[in-house]
C-alpha cells in the first residue's frame, strides 16, 4: 500500500477520528480495500479522489449508514463500531447529505424541528414541535457561525444553496464535533460556492471538525487544512494543504499517467481560468443555422421575475459546428430555454425552429436522464426506441437494442456489468456518459447540455468537455452548452451568453473573463439576495 | 450477512416447493380413494348452505339448529358452509354432489338458480332452498308460511296500539317479507280497522344502524308497536325502542324470523317465532319417508314450525280478552276456516295463486 | 482488525448462472416458500384456535388440489377472475396508475355483460357471446374513465376516485338488478339467466371449468408481450418507473399514455365481470364479486406485476379461497376463522415476498422491468 503520510503524523496532536484499513464490497464491485482517515479537532479536511474511488462510501462508513466488510474506527483512541446513523450522532458526527433531505412544502424552522428533541424530552411535552426552542438554538447557532435563514420561508420556495445552508443548520443544532459534507459544492453556483467555503472556515474556526468529499481542486486548496486522496478504494495522500499543489493532487487522483493524458485533452475543465476565451468568432465554414429562437418567450408572462422587464424575448440562432455557451445563476430561466431547444416543451409564446431530434442532456441525471431501475438497454432504449434500426415493423427490437448498447458501453468506455446492470449501479461518471452516448446516437444537429458535469469528478468532466470539443471540430453538430459553471462556459463556448429573468444577453468579446460575466449575473441576483438576513427569527422582537 | 441469508433463502424456498409438490400429489391420491359412494347402512348426509354467518342469531342460526337436530335426531352426518358469491353456490353444490350427500339445505332464495343446476347434475340429491321459488323433480322450495305468526302479531299490536299507529321496518321487500307484513296488516285490520299501519324497508338484511333509524323515524310519527322482518339488522329496531321507553314514551317491539323474546324482554310484546328446526325436520322426514320431491313443501303453524308466541315477561300487560282473541285466530287457522294473505313467488303457485296458506 | 459484518459471494453466485434463470428460479421458488411457510404458521394459528391443523390443511389441499375436479372446476374456476382482475392492476400500477378500482370495474362490466347477454331475442348466436365480452370491457373501461379523466385532466388523485367508485358501482347493480335488469316474475334481486348462446361453454365436459380460462391466460400473455416487445408497452414501463426520465429523455407524452393505461386496466376488470356472469352465475346478481377487485391488488403485487406471474398467483389464490371452502365443508372450521387463516396467509405471503426482495444483494433483487428477463 502506498501511503504517503504527512510529518505531521508524529506530532502529538490528538487524532479525533481515526478510520483504519476500511475495506467495502458490493457485489463484484470492491468500493473500498484499505481506505484509511484521520481528522483533528479544528480542522478542514478535504476528501478527493475520482468518481468511483470510494469517497461516499468512506463518507457513509464514516455516518453509521454502512458498516464495512472489514477496518476499524476509533473516536479519541477508543474502538467504536458504528452500525446505525444514530450511533455516528451519538459519537458526535454528523453528515450533511448531497442530496437534501428536508421536507419541501414545510417552513425552514419546521424543518429544523424535524427530528429535535424538545426541552422537555420531545413529543411527550404537548405532541407539537419544539419551535421555539429550536428558534432559540438556531439562533445561536447562527450567531456563532454566520450562517444566516430566513427561517420562516418555505423550503420549496429556497435557493439551491439556501436549502444547503438549511441543511447545515440542521446538522449543527444537533451540536456534532464533526461535520461531514458530501460534494456540498456540486449544486452551486459561483457567488454560493464561496460563500459555503468562508462558512466552513468559519466552523472550524469555532473548533468543529469539518470534513469535505470534493472534486474541485481550486475549492479544496483553497479552504482544506489537510487532504486526504482516495484512488480505487484505497487511501494514496494524507497531506498538509501547504505540502501540496494541484498538479500533486491530480497526480494522486488519477496515478501520474492518467493525468498527463488528462492534461493533454482538448480542454481544461478543472478549476479557474485565468484570462478570457480566445475563440471569440464563430469559426467560418460551418454557419448553417440548425436551430433558430425568434421572439420566444420561456416563462408564462405571471412569472417572469421582474415586473419591469416584460416581454423577456429571446432570439437565438445555433449553427453547425459551434458552442453557444449559456452561463447563469440558476433559475433565470435556462431550465426552461433548455427544454424549449431541446424538442421537450413548447415556447409560451415566439418561433422555435428546431431539428427533429435533438440530442438533450439534462441536469438531473438519475431523475430525468435515466430510470434508475431500468437496465442500461432499457435506458438507451427510451431515447432509441422509436428509430429505425432497433424497430421491427411495430415491435422493438431488444436484440439490435443490446446490440447497440454494448457497443455503446465499449465506445464510451463505460464501466459497468453489462447491458443488464441497473442504471442506479452505475457512478455518476459513468451515467453521464451513458446519456452522453444515448443522446448522440438517437440525436441528430443538436445537442442541449444542461450543467452536464455537475456533480461529476474530474477526470468525468474531462471526458464530457473533451467529448463536447469533439463534437465540435466534427462540424455536423449545433451545441448548446447551459451551465451555472462559469469556467466550463467561458473555456468552451464559441459564443457566450447570459440568462438573466429569462432574458439571454451576450457577452461582448471583451468582456469574456470570469469577472466579466460574474458581475453580469451577479447582479441581477444581488437585489433578490438582500432580503435574506432581513426576516427575523422568531422570539427576535 | 446478506449472501448466507439469500442463499438460505433459497435452499429453503427451493425445498419448500419440493414439500409441498409432494404434499400435494400425496393428498391428491388419497382423496381419489376416498369418494365412492356412501354403502346402504351408513348415516345419510345432510348439508347446509347459508350465505351469512350462523352466528346471526336469526335466520342463518335457526337454519343451523336444524342441521344439528337432523345430526342429533336422525343421526345424520352433517356439514356447514358458508358461501358468498353465486359463483361459490355452484361450488358447494357440486362439493356435496360429489361426496355423494343426501340432502342439500341451501338456506335462502338466493340459491334457487344454482340449486336447478344442481339438481340437474346430481339426480340422486335434493336440494332444498328455503323460501325458494323454483321447483324440479329434486329441487324442493320450502315455504314458511310465517304469514300464519304474522297475522296473531297484528291481532296482538291492535290490542296494545293507544295512538292507532302501528309501524312495520322490512329489511329488502322480496316477497317473503312483503307476505308477512299483509298478514300483520290483515291482524291489525281483523280488531280494529281504524288503526293505521306505517311501512318502510331498509333495504339491507344486516344494516343495523339503518333499521334504528327506520324504527325511529316511526316512532316519531306516534306509532307505539313496531313490528320488524329485518333479520339480522332487527337489532337496531329493538334498540331504537329501548331507548324511546327509556325516553318516557310507551312502545312494543314484535320480533319475528325466531323467538325474540329475551332480546329486549321488557320492551318486546312478543315473537312470530319461526322453528326452523321443525320445518328442516319434516323436509328429513318426508326424504325418508320418499315423499319429497317434484312440488314445494309449506311448513306453517300446522307442523309448528311459525307461531305467536307473547312475551312470558310481559304477559301480564295483555288484556285478557287479547290473548283469548289470539288464541281463538290461531284456532281459526289451524281449522283451515281462515286463510291468511300471503304473496305467493313459488313457481307452482303464481299461476295457482291462493289455497295454500293454511 | 475485525470487520462489522462480512459477505462475499453473492457475486460468484451470479456469476455462475445466468441472471434470467436466478430470476425465474427465485420468482418460482418464492412464491411456493412463501406458501409453504405461511401455512405452517397458519397451521399454528388454528391448533391455538382449537382446530386440527393437519385435517384442516388436509381439506385445504384436497379442496383446491385434491383430484382433477377440484383443481379445474373449484380452483381454475375461481382463478379466472382473480387473474382477469389481477392483470388490471397489473397493468395499472406498472405504469404508475394505482387503481385501486378493479372492483367497481367489475362490476360495471358485469352489469353492461348481463345486459347484452339478456337481449332476447338475441343477436346472431355467434355474435352473442362475443358482443357480450366486449360490452363487459367497454363497461369497465367506462367506469374507469372518470377517474382516469380526473386525474389526467384535473390530477385528481386516482386512489380515492377509484375506490369510491367501487361502491357506486356495487349499489348501481344492486338497483340494477331490482329495477330495469330484474328478473321478468319481478321477484328476487337477479336478472333472468343470460341467453345460452350468450355462455362460455365448458372447456372440459363435465367439469365447471370453461373457456373464460384460456381467455385470461390469452389476455395475459397478450398484455406480457405488449410490455416486452411493443412501444407502447416499454413507454408504459419507462412512465410507470421513471415518469420524469420518461417525459425528458424518452419524450413520452405521460398523460395521453397514463389515460390509455387506465382505460384498458378497466377493461380487462371488466372482462373480468363478463367472463363471470357468462360462465358461471350466468345472471346477474348484486353480490357477484367478494371482493376480486382488492384480492386482485394482492396477485398482482404477490406476481410482482408480471402478467404471467399472475396466471400463476391468481391460480394459488384461487386455489386457496377454494380449498377455504372445503375447510368448512370437512373440518367444520367457521367461515370467519377461515376467512382470517385466508387473509393471514395472503399478508404473510405478501410480506415474505417483500421481506426476501428488500435484501440487497440478493438474487432477487432485480425488479421485473429488465426485457431481458421477465418484463
Amino acid at each position: 500500500m502506498s501511503r504517503t503520510r504527512s510529518a505531521s503524523r508524529t506530532e502529538p496532536e490528538a487524532e479525533l477520528i481515526e478510520l483504519r484499513d476500511v475495506h467495502q464490497r458490493f457485489g463484484a464491485v470492491a468500493a473500498l480495500r484499505g481506505a484509511g482517515l484521520s481528522l483533528r479537532v479544528g480542522e478542514v479536511h478535504a476528501l478527493l479522489g475520482e468518481n468511483g474511488a470510494g469517497k461516499s462510501t468512506l463518507l457513509r462508513v464514516l455516518a453509521g449508514l454502512q458498516a464495512p466488510d472489514r477496518g476499524e474506527l476509533s473516536v479519541r483512541g477508543r474502538v467504536v463500531h458504528l452500525h446505525t446513523p444514530r450511533d455516528a450522532w451519538d459519537e458526535g458526527i454528523g453528515l450533511v447529505h448531497q442530496h437534501f433531505t428536508l421536507v419541501p412544502r414545510l417552513t425552514v424552522l419546521e424543518n429544523l424541528a424535524l427530528g429535535v428533541r424538545g426541552p422537555s424530552g420531545g413529543w411527550r411535552g404537548g405532541m407539537r414541535l419544539p419551535l421555539e426552542h429550536v428558534a432559540q438554538r438556531a439562533r445561536e447557532v447562527a450567531a456563532a457561525t454566520g450562517l444566516a435563514i430566513r427561517p420562516n420561508e418555505v423550503v420549496e420556495r429556497l435557493s439551491v444553496g439556501d436549502r444547503q445552508r438549511v441543511e447545515i443548520l440542521k446538522v449543527l443544532l444537533r451540536e456534532p464535533r464533526v461535520v461531514a459534507l458530501d460534494e456540498p459544492t456540486a449544486v452551486l453556483a459561483p457567488a454560493e460556492i464561496e460563500r459555503l467555503l468562508a462558512l466552513l472556515r468559519q466552523l472550524a474556526a469555532s473548533g468543529r471538525t469539518v470534513l469535505i468529499v470534493a472534486h474541485k481542486l481550486d475549492e479544496v486548496l483553497s479552504v482544506a487544512d489537510r487532504v486526504t486522496v482516495l484512488r480505487a478504494g484505497r487511501t494514496v495522500l494524507e497531506a498538509e494543504r501547504a505540502s501540496v499543489n494541484a498538479r500533486l493532487l491530480a497526480d494522486a487522483m488519477l496515478g501520474q499517467e492518467a493525468r498527463e493524458a488528462y492534461d493533454n485533452a482538448p480542454v481544461l475543465g478543472r478549476g479557474s481560468v485565468v484570462g478570457g476565451n480566445h475563440r471569440v468568432q464563430a469559426r467560418p465554414g460551418h454557419t448553417e443555422c440548425i436551430a433558430c429562437l425568434e421572439r420566444v418567450e420561456v416563462w408564462p408572462a405571471g412569472e417572469a421575475a421582474a415586473a419591469e422587464d416584460p416581454g423577456a424575448e429571446i432570439s437565438l440562432d445555433v449553427h453547425r459546428g459551434e458552442i453557444v455557451g449559456v452561463a447563469g445563476v440558476e433559475g433565470n430561466g435556462q431550465r426552461e430555454l433548455a427544454l424549449v431547444l431541446s424538442g421537450r416543451r413548447a415556447p409560451v409564446r415566439g418561433r422555435a425552429v428546431l431539428p427533429p431530434d435533438p440530442a438533450f442532456i439534462p441536469q438531473d441525471r438519475s431523475r430525468e436522464a435515466l430510470a434508475r431501475d431500468f437496465d442500461l438497454a432499457e435506458n438507451f432504449a427510451l431515447a432509441l426506441h422509436r428509430q429505425g434500426p432497433w424497430r421491427h415493423g411495430p415491435l422493438l427490437r431488444w436484440s439490435a437494442l443490446r446490440t447497440t448498447s454494448e457497443k455503446l458501453l465499449t465506445r464510451y468506455r463505460v464501466l459497468a456489468e453489462g447491458t443488464h446492470a441497473l442504471a442506479r449501479t452505475l457512478s455518476g461518471g459513468n451515467q453521464q456518459r451513458v446519456v452522453i452516448a444515448r443522446e448522440l446516437e438517437a440525436g441528430h444537429d443538436l445537442l442541449v447540455a444542461e450543467n452536464p458535469t455537475r456533480g461529476l469528478d474530474l477526470a468525468a468532466s474531462a471526458f464530457v468537455h473533451g467529448e463536447l470539443a469533439r463534437l465540435r471540430e466534427g462540424g455536423g453538430i449545433g451545441i448548446v452548452l447551459l451551465s451555472t459553471d462559469l469556467d466550463e462556459v467561458l473555456t468552451l463556448a464559441d459564443r457566450v451568453f447570459v440568462m438573466v429573468r429569462g432574458r439571454l444577453l451576450e457577452v461582448p468579446a471583451a468582456e469574456r473573463t470570469r469577472s466579466g460575466v460574474g458581475e453580469l449575473m451577479l447582479s441581477a441576483s444581488a437585489a433578490a439576495d438582500e432580503g435574506v438576513e432581513k426576516e427575523a427569527w422568531p422570539g427576535d422582537a | 450477512m446478506s449472501e448466507p441469508r439469500s442463499r438460505l433463502v433459497r435452499r429453503v424456498t427451493t425445498r419448500g416447493a419440493a414439500v409441498v409438490t409432494a404434499t400435494i400429489l400425496w393428498l391428491g391420491a388419497c382423496a381419489g380413494e376416498g369418494e365412492a359412494g356412501r354403502e346402504a347402512d351408513e348415516p345419510a348426509q345432510f348439508a347446509l348452505l347459508t350465505s351469512g354467518p350462523v352466528s346471526d342469531a336469526g335466520w342463518y342460526a335457526g337454519g343451523y339448529e336444524g342441521l344439528l337436530l337432523l345430526r342429533d335426531s336422525i343421526g345424520a352426518q352433517v356439514s356447514h358452509q358458508q358461501t358468498r358469491t353465486p359463483a361459490e353456490f355452484d361450488e358447494a353444490f357440486r362439493a356435496y354432489g360429489n361426496s355423494g350427500y343426501d340432502i342439500v339445505f341451501a338456506h335462502g332464495f338466493e340459491y334457487q338458480d344454482a340449486a336447478i343446476r344442481a339438481g340437474d347434475l346430481f339426480p340422486d340429491m335434493y336440494v332444498v332452498v328455503s323460501s325458494g321459488g323454483r321447483v324440479a323433480d329434486n329441487v324442493v322450495p320450502v315455504t314458511f308460511t310465517l304469514e300464519q305468526a304474522s297475522y296473531l302479531a297484528g291481532i296482538a299490536a291492535a290490542g296494545m296500539t293507544r295512538t292507532g299507529l302501528v309501524g312495520m321496518v322490512g329489511g329488502v321487500a322480496i316477497p317473503p317479507a312483503l307476505g308477512t307484513f299483509r298478514a300483520f296488516e290483515a291482524g291489525v285490520a281483523s280488531v280494529r280497522p281504524d288503526v293505521r299501519v306505517l311501512e318502510t324497508f331498509i333495504g339491507s338484511w344486516d344494516d343495523v344502524s339503518a333499521a334504528k333509524e327506520a324504527a325511529v323515524a316511526q316512532l316519531r310519527q306516534g306509532a307505539d308497536v313496531l313490528v320488524h322482518n329485518t333479520d339480522a339488522a332487527s337489532f337496531g329496531v329493538f334498540q331504537a325502542v329501548r331507548e324511546a321507553t327509556t325516553a318516557g314514551d310507551s312502545a312494543w317491539v314484535i320480533g319475528m324470523n325466531g323467538n325474540q323474546n329475551d332480546v329486549a324482554p321488557e320492551v318486546t310484546l312478543g315473537s312470530a317465532d319461526l322453528r326452523l328446526p321443525a320445518a328442516f325436520l319434516e323436509v328429513a322426514e318426508l326424504w325418508q319417508a320418499g315423499e319429497l320431491g317434484g312440488r314445494p313443501v309449506y311448513s306453517g303453524m300446522e307442523k309448528g314450525t311459525v307461531d305467536y308466541v307473547p312475551n312470558p315477561a310481559v304477559l301480564d300487560r295483555y288484556p285478557p280478552e287479547l290473548l283469548a282473541r289470539i288464541d281463538e285466530a290461531r284456532r281459526t287457522i289451524l281449522s283451515g276456516a281462515l286463510n291468511v294473505p300471503r304473496v305467493p313467488y313459488v313457481e307452482d303457485e303464481i299461476g295457482v295463486q291462493d289455497g295454500t296458506g293454511g | 482488525m475485525k470487520g462489522w459484518k462480512r459477505k462475499r459471494g453473492q457475486a460468484m453466485l451470479e456469476r455462475r448462472l445466468p441472471v434470467g434463470v436466478l430470476r425465474w428460479v427465485g420468482a418460482t421458488g418464492l412464491a411456493a416458500g412463501a406458501l409453504g411457510l405461511t401455512l405452517l404458521a397458519a397451521g399454528v394459528v388454528l391448533a391455538l384456535g382449537g382446530y386440527s391443523p393437519l385435517r384442516a390443511g388436509t381439506a385445504l389441499v384436497s379442496g383446491a388440489l385434491g383430484s382433477p375436479d377440484a383443481f379445474l372446476s373449484v380452483t381454475l374456476v375461481r382463478a379466472v377472475p382473480l387473474v382477469l382482475t389481477g392483470l388490471a392492476v397489473s397493468l395499472a400500477f406498472r405504469a404508475g396508475v394505482w387503481n385501486i378500482g378493479a372492483e367497481g370495474q367489475l362490476y360495471a362490466g358485469a352489469l353492461l355483460g348481463a345486459a347484452v347477454g339478456l337481449v332476447s331475442p338475441g343477436l346472431p348466436a355467434p355474435l352473442h357471446l362475443p358482443v357480450l365480452l366486449l360490452a363487459a370491457g367497454l363497461g369497465g373501461a367506462l367506469w374507469a374513465a372518470v377517474p382516469a379523466l380526473l386525474k389526467t385532466k384535473l390530477g385528481v388523485g386516482e386512489v380515492v376516485t377509484t375506490l369510491v367508485l367501487n361502491f357506486v358501482a356495487l349499489n348501481l347493480t344492486s338497483w340494477a338488478v331490482r329495477g330495469p335488469l330484474q328478473e321478468n316474475r319481478g321477484i328476487f334481486p337477479q336478472s333472468d339467466q343470460v341467453a345460452e348462446a350468450a355462455r362460455l361453454a365448458p372447456l372440459w365436459e363435465g367439469t365447471r371449468l370453461h373457456w373464460g380460462f384460456p381467455v385470461a391466460v390469452a389476455v395475459a400473455v397478450l398484455l406480457w408481450w405488449v410490455l416486452k416487445y411493443t412501444p407502447v408497452g416499454f413507454r408504459l414501463r419507462a412512465v410507470g418507473a421513471a415518469p420524469n426520465a420518461a417525459r425528458v429523455a424518452g419524450r413520452i407524452r405521460v398523460k395521453p399514455l397514463t389515460l390509455g393505461t387506465f382505460l384498458v386496466s378497466g377493461m380487462v376488470a371488466g372482462l373480468a365481470g363478463g367472463v363471470e356472469v357468462a360462465g358461471v352465475t350466468y345472471a346477474l346478481y348484486e353480490g357477484l364479486s367478494p371482493g376480486h377487485g382488492y384480492t386482485a391488488i394482492a396477485v398482482a403485487l404477490l406476481a410482482r406485476l408480471n402478467p404471467l406471474g399472475v396466471i400463476i398467483s391468481g391460480t394459488l389464490f384461487g386455489g386457496l379461497e377454494g380449498g377455504a371452502g372445503a375447510m368448512q365443508r370437512d373440518v367444520g372450521i367457521p367461515a370467519a376463522w377461515v376467512r382470517v387463516i385466508q387473509a393471514f396467509v395472503i399478508l404473510s405471503a405478501l410480506a415474505i415476498e417483500r421481506w426476501v426482495r428488500a435484501r440487497p444483494h440478493s438474487v432477487f433483487v432485480h425488479p421485473p422491468s429488465a426485457p431481458g428477463g421477465a418484463p
